[in-house]
């Protein structure tokens, strides 16, 4: 796993400040970053434990390549939130932090400026967008906070800045969106 | 819903002869990304691109583990040219009558009544089967669409035409994502499916299997282990199995042999800057870098949706956001007559109102 040195921090924070741009549908102006997916979560704290993920399941590649990908990045926070304890970094559970990703990827470059254009225009139904794991989520708005769900009911909240990577956009949110299957309890 | 599909892409193929060797022909040099694209009469010419370093080879080749797959594309796109030029084929369609009218736009000109269309390159798996539908009545030529539709049962690949005739393949994932039937190597069968029993209650523990693997609906379920994954009907039987990303499909680990794949067609292969280091081959989504010679999964390439959009049908569901990539946002941003939705490499126009696929638009730089 990449460590990340405190000093590093400031001039990540500052790409992202200058990343945040009023994109809409197109119609601002996006200002990527010089940096990948792949190098933008590696150097972030706030993510550790998703970068060590797609680096344990070998994805790291796929962040660094072409893309674009919107990765809804949940924090590190989000890997215990509500008493989870499955450690999606180990080998046992390579596959299945492989899967994980997939379905925490949407295709292409989604800005919050993007999302919020679709939920307000889908209204109460929000707004629909498929993972590279063939799943749908849906993006809603409580408030000012854009709300993610997934298919079998999992939420979590936007939460910090967005990054415009390189080659695709960094959302962060604050849980997972793998919902608990109560047979398998 | 697969039938007609397969119904469909024949009956473009049967009309696509002409386009499919004109494709050949305009695939030269394709990705240097600059110079002027002209299109005709809804087929692109390509004109003044320098480069020569592409392979002239076939789009989709041979495909399965027996086969050593040893005539792939350079797939040089990327590194080509002038990498930073983006040339993007268009042609204009009079709305009315859907009939492509010819008009060349250059890198950056793209406008909202531009609509796009694209090339298909030439593939010799199919070629066959065009030779074959040329020139037949069309009694015999059903004969022929049967073959093709044989040949494309079971492949995660497509060809699709758009609405001025000029066809494009994609990479798709089917809904039973390459299952295989028995047990795979190692495990014998047993009354309880291909797991040892301590396995098997083992994996009903993990509370994320079933969400994380689920595609076929509530009459199945799934568990993992030893790098597979195992679907089981509500009896208990084994359905199918197959091997999956980082798991039997990690770094390092041999392709399994009984496991499906595509190789990785040329447009692709130019979009993601695929060179010839590894062996690429395509399966449920993913894209994987293979040394050639040991068949071992070097890389993890890139993820695909495997969505099908068609010219013509309502765009798929899950995509009301606004995702094209940066680079051509200026070039394609949404307007009240036309939207543009970004997928596995291509970006699709849509019409709001309707929303039907009015053009599919290839990204090379």
């Amino acid at each position: 796993m990449r460590r990340i040195a405190p000093w590093a921090l400031a001039p990540v924070a500052a790409l992202a400040l200058a990343a945040c741009t009023n994109a809409g549908n197109g119609a601002g102006t996006a200002e990527p970053a010089d940096q990948t997916l792949n190098a933008a979560l590696g150097s972030d704290r706030q993510f550790a434990t998703l970068d060590e993920v797609i680096t344990n399941a070998g994805l790291d590649t796929v962040l660094e390549g072409v893309g674009p990908y919107t990765v809804i990045a949940p924090v590190d926070a989000a890997f215990t939130a509500g008493g989870a304890t499955a450690d999606f970094t180990s080998i046992e559970l390579r596959a299945q932090g492989a899967e994980l990703v997939r379905a925490h990827l949407l295709p292409g470059s989604v800005t919050r400026e993007d999302l919020i254009t679709a939920i307000d225009r889908g209204g109460e139904a929000g707004a629909s967008m498929r993972t590279m794991s063939d799943s749908l989520l849906t993006f809603t708005r409580d408030g000012e906070a854009i709300v993610v769900t997934s298919e079998d009911g999992a939420t979590a909240r936007f939460t910090g800045e967005q990054f415009l990577a390189s080659n695709g956009v960094i959302q962060p949110i604050d849980g997972l969106l793998i919902a608990a299957d109560d047979d398998a309890q | 819903m697969r039938k007609h599909t397969l119904m469909m892409s024949a009956l473009t193929l049967s009309l696509a002869l002409p386009a499919a060797a004109l494709a050949d022909t305009q695939s030269q040099g394709r990705g240097n990304g600059h110079g002027q694209d002209q299109t005709e009469n809804g087929r692109a010419n390509s004109q003044g691109r320098g480069g020569q370093d592409r392979a002239e080879r076939s789009d989709v080749r041979g495909r399965g583990h027996a086969e050593r797959d040893d005539d792939r594309g350079n797939g040089q796109g990327r590194d080509g040219g002038n990498s930073r030029d983006r040339t993007v084929v268009v042609a204009r369609v009079d709305d009315s009558n859907g009939r492509g009218q010819g008009r060349g736009a250059d890198n950056g000109n793209g406008t909202g009544t531009d609509r796009a269309v694209v090339v298909v390159r030439d593939d010799s798996d199919f070629r066959d089967v065009l030779r074959d539908l040329e020139g037949r009545d069309p009694r015999e030529r059903q004969d022929a669409m049967r073959e093709f539709e044989r040949r494309l049962d079971g492949r995660d690949l497509r060809v699709v035409r758009n609405r001025d005739g000029d066809d494009y393949i994609v990479l798709i994932r089917d809904d039973d994502r390459g299952l295989i039937d028995g047990c795979p190597p190692g495990l014998a069968w047993r009354n309880n499916g291909c797991l040892p029993p301590g396995q098997a209650r083992q994996a009903q523990t993990n509370w994320y299997d079933n969400w994380l693997w689920n595609r076929g609906g509530d009459d199945v379920r799934y568990s993992y282990a030893n790098g597979y994954v195992y679907q089981t009907r509500q009896d208990g039987g084994l359905a199918g199995w197959l091997p999956v990303l980082a798991g039997a499909l990690g770094l390092n680990n041999i392709w399994p042999q009984q496991y499906r794949y595509e190789p990785v067609p040329q447009y692709y292969s130019s979009y993601y800057g695929l060179g010839d280091r590894y062996d690429y081959r395509y399966a449920d989504g993913v894209v994987y870098g293979l040394d050639p010679q040991s068949n071992r999964i070097q890389q993890v390439t890139a993820l695909l949706t495997g969505q099908q959009w068609s010219v013509g049908q309502r765009m798929p569901r899950g995509y009301d956001a606004y995702n094209v990539p940066y680079a051509y946002r200026t070039q394609y941003r949404d307007t009240p007559d036309s939207w543009y939705r970004y997928n596995d490499g291509y970006v699709y126009q849509v019409d709001p109102t309707t929303q039907l696929v009015q053009a599919v638009i290839q990204l090379l730089t």
